[in-house]
């Protein structure tokens, strides 16, 4: 774990109101592991620390996705190059990968694409054929970039690729990734229980020490997020009681 | 080197500056945390039996500040003993263990239990916590409730007592007093304050507790004034909590009259603050000629 003063070295967007961020920050970049998230702090800014998963981290660069939804992320969108946060990272515990899966198709909603080009480059380096299944409300929002080798797009509204949710998008693999709204996931577990997803949550450290991040468990009781998660076995939560409290869904 | 250390009743601190309890887990989580500085640390609180916590959303930020509901989710007293005390008993500052109760007795037995474990220097009784159906907070704002939870872990322990009182009172000097006289080594002041955040979108509570705990730099003068009437009416140490982020903070706690402080959700966002703190403090006795902490003139509502 690191705590770097991170500049801004790059911001482009992909999506309609859609950004990615680059940091330099090179250790944490080199230690960062696909679903593993980094915790920024804002100066001046809101006084907690906030959680974005790691996009990608390629030569010193820690790069994140996001949109405004908050005080947070709009003074984060409203960044200079030069600009630097506190970046503390990496943290939690990622996706697990087996070679033995032979395909996995990493499925996303909305925002919940964050995650994936850093797992799917892990993926393909492990020998994985990589299906990227991304959904959103309509073609603007849906994130223009992709890595895999081979890529499924879905729309609520039809506007491009397939006509609903991206759920129902998703081909014959040998394992499923997915990240996205919490009822998105919730579906995600009705249907493959052993789908690897990433969940949400509100947190106070992002290090394990204050239970802000409770994620309840189907056995009973409560986890950490940022500690045993924020990756999770599908079929290892107890999906309605996780709040869907995130204000920014972005697809069904 | 100005001399920072203080000594709190039978307890030597190489440091005026411990972790605060919930704040910083059981010590072993984080691992950037500077532990050079760390006068002492006091444990997530801890009940006999395992306890699953309250239901998500349990944090939400405020202006300057944050709001838990937590539920005191912990392992129980017997994980505690066989995980993380036998790390603590090879650290090089004391751990106090929070102690929780659903009644006077839970809590005397919490400590017997305890007293004599290595890595145990201690104990900071909880009679403060907003998040709790039973016990917590409702010893804490009855002085009669109050001592008898303190004579009950008294009775069953050498090691020293602190007793951590919560804000939500009309006179914290009048538990401050009932706590000292039934042998309390020193007082914790003070525990979050209890506040309640509403979401207009769904014009409900954002925690599913409904109401949960103030802490961070909103809380602190409201904290600074309550220590202060605490140390005025009593001659046991009080360690100052609430708000501090930076040296400055700790000092107005110091000079309010407490012998150390806590640092809570200040550790949340900058896992150097303790040792930022640490630093600063004896840095502004250095700049003031000040040749120990000991020496930093206090002022008590009686001066
Ligand atoms: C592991 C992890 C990874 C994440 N990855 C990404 C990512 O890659 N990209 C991304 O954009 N986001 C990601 N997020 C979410 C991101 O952390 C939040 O969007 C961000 O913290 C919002 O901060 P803000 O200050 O902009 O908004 P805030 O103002 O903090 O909150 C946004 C909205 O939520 C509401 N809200 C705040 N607290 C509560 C509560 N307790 N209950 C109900 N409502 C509440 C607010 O009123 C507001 O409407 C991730 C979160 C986690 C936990
Ligand atoms: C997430 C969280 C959990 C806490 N858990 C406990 C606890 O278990 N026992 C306790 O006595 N105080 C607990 N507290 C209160 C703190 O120890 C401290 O009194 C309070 O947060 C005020 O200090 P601060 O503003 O520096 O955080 C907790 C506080 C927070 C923010
Ligand atoms: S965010 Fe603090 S324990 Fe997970």
């Amino acid at each position: 774990m690191f705590q770097p003063e991170a500049p801004l070295v790059e911001r482009r967007q992909v999506a309609r109101d859609l950004f990615v961020l680059a940091f330099a920050a090179p250790e944490v970049a080199a230690a960062a592991l696909p679903g593993q998230f980094v915790n920024l702090l804002l100066r001046p800014g809101p006084l907690l620390r906030r959680p974005f998963s790691v996009h990608r981290a390629t030569e010193g660069r820690v790069e994140i996705l996001l949109r405004a939804v908050g005080a947070g992320t709009a003074g984060l969108l409203a960044l200079r190059p030069g600009d630097c946060v506190s970046l503390l990272g990496p943290l939690g515990a990622g996706f697990r990968l087996d070679a033995a899966w032979g395909s996995i198709a990493l499925l996303s909603g909305g925002l919940g694409v964050a995650p994936f080009p850093l797992a799917a480059q892990a993926a393909r380096a492990a020998g994985l054929e990589v299906t990227w299944v991304h959904g959103a409300r309509t073609a603007a929002d849906l994130c223009s970039e992709w890595e895999g080798d081979r890529v499924v797009w879905a729309t609520d509204d039809g506007s491009r690729g397939f006509a609903g949710s991206a759920v129902d998008a998703v081909p014959e693999v040998g394992a499923i990734l997915a990240c996205g709204p919490n009822p998105m996931l919730a579906a995600v577990a009705r249907r493959w229980p052993e789908a690897q997803v990433a969940v949400e949550t509100y947190m106070g450290c992002g290090t394990g020490v204050c239970l802000g991040c409770a994620v309840p468990k189907a056995a009973g009781g409560y986890d950490r997020a940022c500690s045993e998660g924020p990756v999770y076995r599908a079929g290892d939560i107890d999906w309605p009681a996780l709040p869907d409290h995130l204000h920014y869904r972005l697809t069904a | 080197m100005t001399d920072v250390g203080v000594v709190l009743g039978s307890l030597a601190l190489r440091g005026p500056v411990l972790a605060a309890s919930g704040t910083f887990g059981y010590g072993t989580e984080v691992p950037l945390l500077e532990r050079r500085a760390l006068g002492g640390m006091v444990s997530k609180g801890i009940f006999l039996r395992p306890r699953a916590g309250t239901a998500p959303p349990r944090i939400v930020e405020t202006p300057s500040g944050m709001l838990n509901a937590i539920g005191l989710q912990g392992p129980g007293v017997e994980a505690l003993i066989r995980d993380y005390a036998p790390a603590w008993a090879g650290w090089e500052f004391p751990v106090l263990v929070n102690l929780n109760g659903e009644s006077v007795e839970e809590y005397g037995e919490l400590a017997a239990r305890l007293d004599g474990v290595p890595g145990v220097a201690g104990f900071e009784v909880n009679i403060s916590c907003p998040n709790v159906d039973q016990g917590g907070m409702y010893f804490g704002n009855d002085p009669v409730a109050a001592a008898r939870v303190t004579a009950a872990v008294r009775r069953r322990t050498r090691l020293p007592v602190w007793v951590k009182l919560t804000p939500m009172v009309t006179d914290i000097g009048v538990i401050a007093r009932a706590v000292e006289a039934e042998g309390a080594d020193a007082l914790c002041a003070v525990n979050t304050f209890v506040g309640m955040s509403i979401d207009l979108r769904t014009r409900r509570p954002r925690l599913a507790n409904r109401t949960g705990g103030l802490s961070g730099p909103a809380v602190r003068p409201l904290a600074v004034h309550l220590a202060n009437q605490a140390a005025g009416a009593v001659r046991i140490p009080v360690v100052g909590i609430g708000g501090i982020a930076t040296a400055e903070d700790a000092l107005e706690f110091l000079v309010a009259g407490c012998a150390a402080v806590q640092v809570g959700t200040a550790t949340f966002i900058d896992g150097g603050a303790i040792a930022a703190v640490h630093d600063g403090i004896a840095a502004y006795l250095e700049r003031e000629g000040i040749a120990s902490l000991e020496k930093l003139p206090r002022c008590l509502p009686r001066d």
